[in-house]
């Protein structure tokens, strides 16, 4: 019995050297890589995806930069801004990608966010000209809901209709507190209802499966089936008809116009690769970048490149009317119409 | 361990003097919505666990011999130390609005339920998955210690099924209810993956949900301080009520060997079959659904991917360490107790009942103290105090998953360790053994089936928690639920079917076969044991 326990006194005695050894190598950083330069961008996953345009433009980029490019993604768009404000001076992030034109001016106030400096008379935005010197946008869309045609014969055609639909016609949405289309929905139905937005809410409430974080877990949802209509853009159908070779999926036009998104991009203060960063920024409105854009991102190119937008994105819906709150006044309204929002859903 | 607790408390009381708006916003309409949201689903969580908890404990007590019992208990033991997250999962894929059951209805022509999985109903349905075994367990150990004496008289008394169970079975369980009630309110009061995962809506977000999101989305740490004060507050008033309610302080009581099968008409038999069956089902097909959806997954890829192997590597090792500093830290607390608690040493001294309760209050410590609350100090002092966040990661993790295994621990250690004092410790002192002499000669083997238990418990949970590293969690530090939580988010679903197999493969294996492994050599030490004595 004796000896029994002091083989077991050394083995434990072994079993803790062991551990603090492998506590050690988990606390060494993994990224303390020989590059000569890493540009770090935080994006949400949808972008930073196999599939998406990261894995693209970090090639393009990389073969002029001499630089290593790392996308780190995020749950969600927001949450790429919030992780930064939250790893604060210690945060790896050069450039922040991502964010849209209502995100924009919260993101200005943190005051995180330096020019970019670049050139962008290539723009063909909807909009028109762009004048932000900090915030560069590199794509657009349409939020719209996306239905599958064999489920949905009939899909509404306006908020109205879809208020009316039955309590078992589901719909996923995303969270406005953390996902730029989250936000967009909310400044869509705000826009197109004013006072009245909060009661569009509260007939929608029984019709809303669950609201997700990000983009993607709503699109996962929705592609199994746990939802009739999603929120994405009326750019989505394209990548199921253009990769997927599947014609089911279209997106629902709705007589009171869609919000327009305009995503952008904006390099983090704290960078200490700021001239690399302004490379990268206009290295974004290129005709590289901007041909990968459609058919990774599934949305709008920001410019009009010698090749054209894809085929497919012709036989798109293309919407009527356009809606868009100038981003100042989104900022002045966001957490009253996202508390109203809460508690609305909350009732 | 108070030291952590007053240290926290201090800096979030800190943090609030700096932040003097946050309380001023937490006590919204909104607030009050959280917190009678979060009460609801927490009373209704206990209730039906309670509920459905002491129906199954009640027939498994009386159906003391069908094939397979043994491992329909320990599965319902591993209840606990289940990934909340995987079960999650596999509750989706059996009751979502295109999952098995649907399915069997659409086959079978019935029509199909509408979603209830997102929203109130699903949080408490995954609470009481996990909750009603965690019940029945600790149930059934008291009933089976009912006096066979007992309910030969109540039967040749010819009571009914309800006389008996009122006369006999409740009140054998009336010192353990009121605790274990409490101790599950406050974990479904405090709830956060599930609640993250199956909210559906801001709607039902429980109080760590809340300050999640406020640090996370918002970025309000003023709101998300308010928040964990307000929450500190209410689950301490709880905690120290139910210090007061709890006679019997075992959270887990040891199996029993009482196999005396009553003979019963066959209608309350098949009663109590079905009951087992049913709930053996419940429990059974998330399990088999997240076993089947696993089985698709890629595993080759999945051995490639780059952040898989980190999140496993970093998963095991955090499990291991936690597991080493709760076995180190329970082991000094329960010596402690013994010290504290019993007549030959120093249960008479004056200081030492407000010490017991102090240690008593410090072991259930998480209850009021739960994985964000503590992630937002950590957070808080790592802003203000500086240094590599990784570091500061781990340090956060280990001090949670310790707090979070140690309430289990002690509840099964404190009692055994007494019961040593009482046995040995005339015969130590007598022989002049001291301390570590004491410790390996005596308690090391005496209470090795406890230590084996609390191990693979810490190691359990440790590796299946979802909660400070919610907070933590970046591209240089993942863990395995972080990693599930990621790609479940990103529709990488048949990835995250594969990582919940493996957490769930590793958990299960873990906790069903190390006590094993371990018990035949222990049976063989104390046989040895027995013939030296």
């Amino acid at each position: 019995m004796f000896n029994t326990t002091l083989t077991n006194a050394t083995r434990f005695g072994r079993a803790v050297n062991l551990a603090t050894a492998l506590g050690l190598a988990i606390a060494v950083p993994a990224t303390a890589m020989a590059a000569d330069k890493t540009l770090t961008i935080y994006t949400y996953d949808a972008f930073a995806a196999d599939w998406g345009p990261a894995p693209g433009i970090e090639k393009a980029f990389e073969e002029t930069c001499e630089c290593d490019v790392q996308f780190i993604a995020t749950d969600s768009s927001i949450g790429a801004l919030r992780k930064v404000q939250l790893e604060g001076d210690q945060t790896k992030a050069d450039i922040v990608l991502g964010l849209d034109t209502n995100i924009a001016e919260a993101a200005r106030e943190t005051g995180l966010f330096i020019e970019h400096n670049a050139e962008v008379s290539s723009l063909t935005l909807p909009t028109g000209e762009w004048t932000d010197n900090t915030f560069l946008p590199f794509d657009y869309s349409y939020f719209a809901f996306v239905y599958n045609k064999d489920n949905v014969a009939e899909p509404p055609a306006s908020f109205e209709a879809l208020m009316a639909m039955p309590d078992d016609f589901k719909i996923v949405i995303q969270d406005p507190r953390s996902s730029t289309p989250g936000l967009g929905l909310l400044l869509w139905v705000q826009e197109a209802y004013g006072d009245k937005a909060m009661d569009v809410w509260k007939s929608l409430a029984p019709k809303i499966v669950t609201v997700t974080k990000g983009w993607s877990d709503a699109y996962g949802l929705f592609l199994k089936d746990e939802a009739d209509m999603v929120l994405s853009y009326t750019t989505s159908p394209a990548y199921h008809d253009i990769a997927e070779d599947d014609q089911r999926f279209a997106s629902a036009a709705f007589d009171e116009g869609h919000y327009l998104q305009i995503e952008v991009a904006a390099i983090v203060g704290s960078s200490k690769n700021k001239e690399l960063s302004q490379e990268f920024m206009q290295f974004m409105l290129s005709d590289t970048v901007q041909d990968i854009i459609p058919t990774t991102n599934w949305v709008y190119p920001a410019t009009t490149t010698a090749n054209g937008i894809p085929e497919g994105f012709k036989k798109l819906h293309l919407p009527e009317t356009s809606l868009l709150i100038d981003g100042v006044e989104v900022e002045k309204n966001r957490t009253a119409w996202i508390d109203q929002w809460v508690e609305t859903l909350g009732q | 361990m108070a030291a952590v607790f007053l240290l926290l408390a201090a800096t979030l009381l800190y943090q609030l003097a700096t932040h003097p708006d946050s309380l001023a916003l937490s006590l919204g309409p909104r607030f009050t919505r959280t917190l009678y949201w979060t009460t609801v689903q927490a009373t209704l969580s206990t209730v039906l666990s309670v509920l459905v908890g002491t129906l199954l404990a009640w027939a498994l007590s009386y159906r003391t011999r069908f094939v397979g019992r043994g491992i329909y208990i320990a599965l319902l033991s591993s209840a606990m130390v289940l990934p909340t997250l995987v079960i999650a999962l596999g509750i989706v894929t059996v009751l979502g609005r295109s999952g098995w059951i649907n399915e069997a209805l659409q086959w079978l022509e019935f029509s199909p339920f509408d979603p209830f999985i997102f929203g109130l109903s699903g949080i408490v349905l995954a609470h009481v998955y996990f909750n009603a075994s965690y019940v029945a367990r600790t149930l059934l150990g008291r009933f089976e210690s009912i006096p066979v004496e007992q309910r030969k008289l109540a039967r040749s008394l010819g009571l009914n099924a309800w006389q008996r169970f009122k006369m006999i079975e409740l009140p054998s369980v009336s010192g353990t209810l009121p605790g274990v009630s409490i101790t599950i309110f406050l974990l479904c009061f405090t709830s956060f993956s599930i609640v993250l995962m199956l909210g559906g809506s801001p709607k039902y977000n429980t109080l760590e949900v809340s300050i999640y999101e406020a640090i996370k989305l918002d970025f309000d740490l003023g709101r998300a301080l308010g928040l964990a004060l307000t929450q500190l507050g209410i689950c301490a008033v709880l905690i120290i009520l139910a210090s007061r309610l709890r006679k019997d302080n075992r959270l887990i009581s040891a199996p029993s060997a009482n196999q005396y099968q009553i003979k019963d008409s066959t209608m309350l038999a098949g009663i109590q079959h079905m009951i087992i069956v049913l709930f053996g089902l419940i429990f059974l097909l998330p399990l088999i659904a997240v076993i089947t959806d696993g089985m698709n997954a890629n595993f080759i890829k999945l051995a490639g991917d780059k952040n898989f192997l980190r999140a496993l590597s970093t998963s095991l090792i955090i499990a291991l360490l936690s597991t080493l500093l709760v076995l180190f830290s329970s082991v000094l607390i329960a010596i402690a107790y013994a010290t504290l608690a019993t007549q030959q040493r120093l249960a008479n001294n004056r200081f030492s009942q407000p010490l017991l309760k102090l240690l008593r209050f410090s072991s259930t410590l998480y209850l009021a103290v739960p994985s964000l609350v503590l992630g937002l100090g950590f957070f808080l002092l790592a802003r203000s105090v500086g240094g590599s966040q990784t570091l500061w990661a781990v340090f956060a993790l280990l001090t949670s998953n310790v707090l979070m295994v140690l309430p289990f621990a002690i509840a099964a250690l404190a009692p055994a360790m007494v019961k040593s004092a009482n046995r040995y410790d005339k015969l130590a002192f007598s022989l002049g053994l001291k301390r570590w002499s004491r410790w390996r000669l005596i308690e090391s083997s005496l209470v090795k089936p406890e230590l084996i238990y609390i191990a693979s418990l810490a190691f359990c949970m440790s590796l299946g928690d979802l909660g400070v590293i919610a907070l933590f969690g970046n591209q240089d530090f993942i863990t395995l639920p972080w990693l599930l939580f990621q790609k479940m988010g990103s529709y990488r679903t048949d990835e995250a079917a594969g990582i919940a197999l493996i957490m769930l493969a590793i958990t299960l294996a873990v906790f069903l076969l190390l006590p094993h492994l371990f018990a035949s050599k222990k049976a063989q030490t104390e046989k040895g044991y027995h013939a030296e004595a």
